[in-house]
C-alpha cells in the first residue's frame, strides 16, 4: 500500500511556479531544438538563416524568461520546506542540473546571438551556429535526468 | 519491508511517467503556439511546416502517455480514488484539451492550401492553452484531496 503525505497548502504556488517555468522551459527549448535541426536540414541558405532566427529568439524570449522563473520559483519552495541545507540526492542532482543548464544556456545565447548577427551581415549561418543549435541538446538531457530526480527523488 | 520498497518504486516510476507525459504535453502546446506566431508574424508557413511533424508526435504521445500513466497512479495509491473531483475534473480537461488540439492539429494538416483562419485559430490556441494551464492548476491543488 502506497502512503502519500499531504504537502501544506502554502507550497502550492511556488510549487506551481516552479513546475510551471520547468514545463515553459522544456517546451521552449524543444521548439528552438526542432528549429535549429530543420535548419541545418534546409538546403536553401534563405530558409535555413530564417529556421534558425526562429529557434534562436525562442531561446532568448521564451526558454530564459522560463528559466528564470523555474530557478527563482526551486529557491523559494527549498526555502519554505526549510531544505537549503539539505544534503539529500535528488535536491543535488536538481540544483546541479539547473546551475549547469543555466550557464550551458547562456553560452547558446550568445553563439546563436553572434551567429544570428554574422548571418545578418551576409556572411552565412557558419559553425557558431551549429555549435549554438547543438547545445539545446544537451539542455534537453540534462532537464530530463532533472524531470527523474524530482519525481522518482532517490536520496 | 520488500512489498514496501516494490511499491516505492512502482509509484516512483508512474509518477516520472506521468509527468514526462504532461511535460510532452506541454511542449506540443508550446509548437503549436510557436507556429500560430510564426504564420502571424511571416507571410509564408515555412516554420510552422517545419514544426507540424513532430508537434503532432508528441501531442500524440504527451496526451495518451499523461492520460494512461495518470489512470494508473489513481488506482495505484491507496488515497486516490478514480471518482476523486480533482481526477474526474483533471479527466474531463484532457477531454476538452484533446477535442481543441484535435481541432488545430486539423487546421495545420491544411496549412499549404492557406485555409488556416487565423482569427479562429488564435481563439483556438487560447483555449488550449487555458485548458493546460487549469490541468496544471488541478494537479498542484488538487481541489477537494484530504
Amino acid at each position: 500500500m502506497m502512503v502519500l503525505a499531504i504537502r501544506p497548502d502554502s507550497w502550492n504556488f511556488p510549487l506551481l511556479l516552479h513546475v510551471g517555468g520547468a514545463m515553459l522551459l522544456v517546451a521552449s527549448i524543444t521548439v528552438a531544438i526542432v528549429a535549429f535541426v530543420q535548419s541545418w536540414r534546409e538546403a536553401d541558405p534563405d530558409s535555413s538563416a530564417r529556421l534558425f532566427r526562429f529557434g534562436a529568439l525562442t531561446m532568448f524570449f521564451a526558454a530564459l524568461p522560463a528559466f528564470i522563473v523555474m530557478r527563482g520559483a526551486a529557491q523559494w519552495i527549498v526555502s519554505k520546506e526549510h531544505l537549503e541545507n539539505s544534503n539529500v540526492g535528488w535536491i543535488g542532482i536538481g540544483f546541479g542540473t539547473s546551475d549547469l543548464s543555466g550557464l550551458i544556456l547562456i553560452i547558446t545565447l550568445i553563439l546563436t546571438g553572434i551567429a544570428l548577427r554574422r548571418s545578418r551581415r551576409g556572411g552565412g549561418l557558419g559553425k557558431l551556429a551549429k555549435v549554438g543549435g547543438a547545445l539545446p541538446l544537451v539542455l534537453m538531457v540534462l532537464y530530463l535526468v532533472a524531470i527523474w530526480a524530482m519525481t522518482t527523488k532517490p536520496s | 519491508m520488500r512489498s514496501g520498497t516494490v511499491a516505492n518504486v512502482g509509484y516512483s516510476t508512474l509518477l516520472f511517467l506521468h509527468v514526462l507525459g504532461a511535460f510532452t504535453l506541454v511542449a506540443a502546446v508550446g509548437m503549436f503556439v510557436a507556429m500560430l506566431l510564426a504564420v502571424r508574424r511571416q507571410p509564408d508557413t515555412l516554420v510552422a511546416q517545419r514544426m507540424l511533424p513532430t508537434a503532432l508526435v508528441l501531442w500524440a504521445v504527451g496526451g495518451l502517455s499523461a492520460l494512461v500513466f495518470g489512470i494508473w497512479l489513481a488506482i495505484h495509491v491507496s488515497q486516490y480514488s478514480l471518482t476523486d473531483g480533482w481526477i474526474l475534473g483533471a479527466i474531463v480537461l484532457w477531454v476538452i484539451a484533446s477535442a481543441i488540439g484535435g481541432r488545430i492539429s486539423a487546421g495545420y494538416k491544411n496549412l499549404g492550401d492557406g485555409s488556416l483562419a487565423q482569427s479562429q485559430a488564435l481563439v483556438t490556441h487560447g483555449l488550449l492553452v487555458v485548458s493546460v494551464l487549469l490541468l496544471l492548476l488541478d494537479m498542484i491543488y488538487k481541489p477537494g484531496a484530504g
